[in-house]
């Protein structure tokens, strides 16, 4: 379970995932080696580490069936199978779920936190609250594929997970809408229309970016203008 | 900042920028904790956590989805914590320097995170016998070679970060001439400005986006309230 946290630890533009992939199955494949004889390990761990991509915490779900059908002596093209039907499904739901749903509605309410003035413990709760799910997700991944093997296509359409994708998106624009709101109010500027000022140039540089948007990221552009104010204020 | 205090500081920026691909994926390194992190090290972790909170707006941009190539907040919000906390409370003028440095050394960490993965690249094929053999010694090392390159990596970044922005920073302090106000517009302007966009990038659709303007009338109407 634990080398699960280290899957992108050695992640290539040629295998992706596919090194901590089977750095995740190997100790799991062990019992592959009996009556002294390895083949079969050193088989199924040179397959397990071929081009895996997915959601690294989503990985977890491929990791358990694939071994899971390692050991049921499953033949090796199937299983290639499996890992390729596999990762463009777990990417996809990995990035809907996580990256754009529970990360931000985490981040939002930490925010908040801040905003209201919790201080340290805005912290604790946003590394507490997202990391519950995240491990809950990792260790619920392994099980399943390992429960399910090759039928792991089921473990996807469990309730609990389609659930989870019908809130999450709303349930994050909601939070991180309020969190924007909250910002703008606990940045302990000088006065009101300093922060009214502020507001006003944060929508007209949102506004910018989107009108140049794909050419250059918010970051990059906010970047320049920061650059433009420092070099006019010392030059000033 | 004392020489422990400092390597206490490396060794955080190396957590956090390990945390961001290698191991685990845990979140400690957005800006919001990095930042704090950096800041408790420095001595002031509330400043450090008002560093973090607004690099994290910057974040909100950022989706590390896969093979993209996108910023590295950890260590160079870790160190512009630290920065924040030697300096104390609010000050835009510092402020938009070490913003600069931050979002100069973010973008850096998202390069050598890829010249990190040409690197692993290197070495998987000069492993690619034993690995078609199935050997575990051959995974573990390059596990090993590639958590080693991020945390160096790291730690080159986060010194890069606090160096170059202390040095900012203080020239900055020193040779600002512009009404203050300009300094703390440019910095809320800019963090919130990029973190509206990204919110209606990812929520501005059809679905989302009753949500996304319910949250913020919800927070304009408290604002109103707390105000009143």
């Amino acid at each position: 379970m634990a080398r699960l946290f280290t899957i992108q630890a050695a992640w290539t533009y040629e295998r992706m995932l596919g090194i901590g992939f089977g750095f995740a199955a190997e100790p799991m494949l062990r019992g592959l080696r009996r009556d002294g004889g390895t083949e079969a390990f050193h088989g199924a761990v040179a397959r397990e580490s071929r081009f895996f991509n997915a959601h690294p915490y989503f990985a977890s779900l491929a990791v358990g069936a694939a071994v899971r059908a390692e050991l049921d002596g499953v033949p090796p093209e199937k299983i290639e199978r499996l890992r390729s039907a596999l990762s463009g499904p777990l990417g996809s739901l990995g990035d809907r779920l996580i990256w754009a749903g529970w990360l931000p509605a985490c981040a939002a309410i930490a925010l908040i936190l801040v905003a209201l003035g919790a201080g340290p413990w805005a912290v604790v709760a946003f590394l507490v609250l997202y990391n519950v799910a995240h491990v809950r997700l990792r260790v619920w991944g392994l099980r399943a594929g390992f429960r399910s093997g090759m039928g792991v296509a089921g473990a996807l359409s469990t309730p609990g997970l389609q659930r989870a994708l019908e809130l999450v998106s709303p349930v994050a624009a909601f939070l991180v809408g309020g969190a924007l709101v909250s910002v703008l109010a606990w940045i302990p500027v000088h006065g009101r229309w300093e922060t009214a000022a502020g507001a006003a140039a944060a929508l007209l540089f949102a506004g910018a970016v989107r009108a140049i948007q794909p050419r250059a990221t918010g970051m990059v552009v906010a970047g320049g203008v920061l650059a433009v104010v420092l070099a006019l204020g010392v030059l000033w | 900042m004392s020489a422990l205090s400092f390597v206490a500081l490396l060794a955080i920026g190396a957590v956090v920028g390990l945390d961001l691909v290698s191991v685990p994926q845990a979140m400690l390194s957005r800006p919001l904790v990095a930042g704090f992190l950096g800041g408790a090290v420095a001595g002031r972790p509330g400043a450090g956590l008002t560093m973090g909170a607004l690099l994290e707006l910057f974040a909100f941009e950022t989706l590390p989805i896969g093979a993209a190539r996108y910023p590295d907040w950890g260590p160079a919000a870790c160190a512009a914590g630290a920065l924040a906390a030697l300096r104390g409370g609010w000050d835009g003028t510092w402020m938009v320097g070490v913003m600069v440095v931050a979002l100069v050394a973010a973008w850096l960490g998202g390069l050598t995170m890829h010249l990190a993965r040409r690197l692993n690249a290197v070495q998987v094929r000069r492993r690619e016998a034993a690995l078609d053999a199935g050997d575990p010694h051959a995974l573990m090392a390059l596990q090993l070679g590639g958590v080693t390159r991020d945390a160096v990596r790291a730690v080159l970044l986060t010194a890069f970060t606090f160096l170059v922005g202390e040095h900012v920073a203080r020239a900055v302090e020193a040779g600002w001439r512009a009404p203050r106000p300009l300094a703390d517009i440019a910095v809320i302007g800019t963090a919130l400005g990029v973190a509206a966009w990204s919110a209606w990038r990812l929520y501005g659709q059809r679905p989302t986006r009753r949500w996304l303007a319910a949250g913020t009338a919800v927070g304009l109407a408290a604002l109103g309230i707390v105000a009143w």
